[in-house]
């Protein structure tokens, strides 16, 4: 879309121009909107830095062959570091900052949200879990396998003294004759056989659910909507080659289309959100396909068709908005699918061993499910709560923000 | 309220012009489905000056909202197309024009209000969002003039407090309301021809009163066309100021709305006054409209006509013939037709046509 169609977006001016109109309201409106055309710019700018950014990393990885770019402050940036970033600043931009600038609508949906006691704890419990894992895994140090620190309890917790490792920093008690290895404050939830703590490990797990949840998830959401809104509207052919093409790639699970490429270039977790991101969203499509043909019907299709405005702005504009029902509903169900499937690919030793993922520290645990419990439970309670939260959120979240519901702010 | 003299002798200042605002001639437009061809426009004619409001009316499924919006070709296409014939707006050919041009069309010079204001507005956007969109779609201006053009709008289609509504949400607005947002909308840029699709079907009978006026006030003063789609003689009477009949996808009569009241000519226009709460039979025109897939030989009304004949059942529909020595009012019945006796249907009973002179404060 060109500058000029963006405008009806743009509103607002300077009130003090303008005394005729009630200042109170346009206030109020203004406050929102004024900053709209320059906020527009600041994203540009930032996605184009992105790009660039990109371009030079590949660029050099590549062509040029002098390995990974090194960035000022940042210094290297992984390939899902670049995904998260991008994940990150869309989210912000088109999720923060609307929010923030409409503050009517949003103290709407807080008020809609907040009836759902579940959503808002769930709420909670992942924003916790997002801070900890994106701040932690940048400021404590990974864990490492340690010789002798291994199968070590939790803090609260002891076990016997031939179950662990050599050393055995809580102490040891001796309880009916037998040595026992007391938890210690050095690992809190304890080591894995290999001598890894775990609650580090699982810090650093969640950053990379989240990671593998958001950026699989706006991918596949982005491509789903795109394909499934381009079908509904057009009708016809397009809708005939998009829908039959979804048809053949639902056949083809992405689960096999992994295996293939772990073997062939390997299962890096670059690549396990670029083949999820990429073809995981066939059945998003046909949700969001089946909305907008009843959308596409509606009277106000055809009046903003009648008002002159392009396929790309009705679509955009008009379609899109009203079928968010459908589109936050798919992504509330891609996101714990992606998340699972990461976890069942890590569980089977498929995935790139390097990361710290939940499901390899449970895989890592499940032979001594008897003797050392905490290695797979511990994991498996942070991956059983995000799930959940992510589906009640998602539960809450298509309520509060169905634009269809109303949403006068009163 | 400004009376129909000033708008009839706007008519005659323009018609003395070159080309009129929109011309249809012999207009088809056809749906492929998978049972065959729907023929649901099949050879329209008509005119429509700057400053005039030509009515269309029929029963549903005669093809009037088809012909509409066939105009600015807002129906699907796949499966709509246009065999034959050309719509011609201000002179250009409308059948030939490209995407772009349309978008320009739309909106610039032709605009629609629909029949359902509940369903126009989108439910996701303040109806200052849409009014600006309409605005900003054809035109250039900065924010606060688009801002000013939208609260300008309100006031004129009559909204209280427009500056402060433009933040609200279209379920904030009564039916009625949302009609005039809607006409605001049609009118964000300064169309010259309104196409109106029955626009007050879905109001209460107060409301619509309201509506016709304001129609009628905003025509007079930009000197507008206007073709307003409906099926309802009452309005036709209160708004237009000339009258095309319209059966089947063709039109059975046509003329200025007196003559039409006056002494309608076809067989079809006399059965639909007949119509009428208070006069002729209630039950109504006897028998259905024919199939749009397998239309039947002669004229389409034949099997319901009561004045049919042998020569009805031939042929292509009927030409349109000159009723009495009036060149502006014609009709397609074979019983107008050069050695026939127009008498025949003429001369029969008709309920009383004195509906001109009930319309209200605005009516002739």
């Amino acid at each position: 879309m060109g500058e000029k169609t963006d405008q009806p977006e743009t509103d607002g001016g300077t009130p003090q121009e303008d005394p005729t109109f009630e200042q109170v309201d346009w206030a109020s409106i203004d406050s929102g909107e004024t900053p709209r055309r320059k906020k527009e710019y600041v994203w540009f700018g930032i996605v184009s830095a992105w790009l660039i950014g990109v371009v030079y990393d590949v660029y050099s990885q590549h062509i040029a062959g002098t390995g990974a770019a090194e960035f000022p402050v940042v210094g290297i940036i992984s390939p899902v570091d670049w995904l998260w970033s991008i994940t990150l600043l869309v989210f912000v931009y088109y999720g923060l900052v609307p929010l923030a600038e409409n503050r009517r609508m949003t103290r709407y949906y807080w008020k809609e949200f907040r009836k759902n006691k579940a959503a808002v704890i769930s709420g909670l419990f992942l924003t916790v879990i997002f801070a900890v894992g994106v701040i932690g895994s940048r400021v404590l140090p990974a864990p490492e396998r340690t010789p002798g620190l291994e199968n070590q309890p939790p803090v609260w917790g002891s076990v016997e003294d031939y179950v662990t490792g050599n050393d055995c920093p809580g102490g040891t008690t001796v309880v009916d004759g037998v040595t026992m290895c007391q938890g210690s404050w050095a690992h809190p939830l304890g080591t894995t056989s290999s001598g890894e703590d775990i609650l580090r490990a699982s810090i650093y797990g969640m950053e990379v659910s989240m990671q593998v949840g958001l950026i699989a998830t706006l991918l596949s959401i982005t491509l789903a909507a795109a394909v499934g809104l381009t079908a509904a509207y057009y009708g016809g052919l397009v809708d005939e080659v998009l829908m039959r093409y979804v048809d053949i790639q639902i056949t083809f699970p992405t689960f096999f289309l992994f295996l293939l490429l772990a073997y062939t270039v390997g299962g890096s977790l670059f690549v396990l959100i670029l083949i999820f991101g990429l073809f995981g969203w066939g059945s998003s499509a046909r949700i969001m396909r089946a909305e907008a043909l009843q959308r596409r019907e509606e009277p106000y299709i055809q009046a903003a068709k009648n008002a002159g405005a392009s396929s790309f702005w009705t679509v955009r504009r008009h379609l899109l908005p009203n079928i968010s029902n459908s589109l936050i509903t798919a992504a509330s169900l891609t996101i714990p699918s992606i998340i699972l499937a990461e976890a069942a690919i890590a569980f089977l030793g498929l995935g790139d061993l390097t990361v710290a993922s939940w499901g390899r520290i449970i895989s890592g645990g499940r032979d001594q499910l008897r003797t050392a419990w905490w290695i797979a439970t511990i994991p498996g309670v942070f991956l059983f709560f995000t799930i959940l939260a992510f589906n009640f959120l998602g539960d809450a979240l298509r309520d509060a923000l169905d634009p269809r519901h109303g949403g006068s702010g009163e | 309220m400004s009376s129909i003299t000033d708008n009839e002798t706007d008519v005659d200042a323009v018609s003395s012009g070159s080309q009129p605002l929109l011309e249809l001639s012999d207009l088809h437009t056809y749906f492929r489905t998978d049972s065959g061809t729907v023929k649901a426009v099949d050879g329209v004619s008509l005119t429509v000056e700057a400053g005039e409001t030509v009515a269309i009316v029929g029963e549903s499924g005669s093809g009037k909202t088809v012909t509409s919006e066939a105009i600015t070709q807002l129906y699907k296409s796949p499966p709509a197309f246009v065999p034959d014939g050309s719509i011609r707006i201000n002179g250009k050919e409308v059948t030939e024009m490209s995407d772009a041009e349309l978008r320009q069309v739309r909106g610039g010079e032709v605009s629609h209000i629909f029949q359902n204001p509940q369903g126009a507005l989108n439910p996701v956007y303040t109806i200052g969002w849409q009014i600006k969109e309409a605005i900003n779609l054809h035109s250039d201006l900065t924010k606060e003039e688009v801002r000013e053009r939208a609260v300008k709008l309100l006031t004129q289609v009559g909204i209280p407090e427009a500056s402060s509504r433009l933040d609200d949400y279209p379920h904030e607005f009564s039916g009625g309301m949302k009609q005039r947002v809607l006409i605001a909308i049609a009118l964000a840029c300064e169309p010259d021809l309104l196409i109106a699709d029955e626009p007050t079907t879905a109001l209460d009978v107060t409301i619509q009163a309201q509506i016709l006026q304001l129609l009628n006030r905003l025509q007079s003063e930009r000197n507008m066309g206007m073709l307003f789609i409906t099926h309802d003689l009452g309005v036709v009477a209160q708004i237009a100021d000339r009258v095309a009949v319209m059966y089947s996808g063709k039109i059975m009569e046509q003329g200025p709305v007196e003559t039409i009241f006056e002494e309608p000519a076809h067989p079809y226009t006399r059965a639909l006054l007949d119509c009428l709460p208070g006069r002729g039979t209630i039950g109504g025109i006897p028998g259905d409209l024919p199939d749009p897939k397998s239309l039947p030989k002669g004229c389409r009304f034949a099997d319901r006509c009561q004045h049919a004949v042998e020569n009805c059942r031939a042929g292509d529909q009927p030409p349109m013939y000159q009723v009495r020595n009036d060149p502006q009012h014609t009709t397609s019945c074979v019983h107008f037709g050069p050695g026939m006796d127009p008498g025949t249907v003429l001369d029969s009973e008709v309920g009383d046509t004195d509906l001109t002179t009930d319309g209200g404060a605005d009516s002739r």
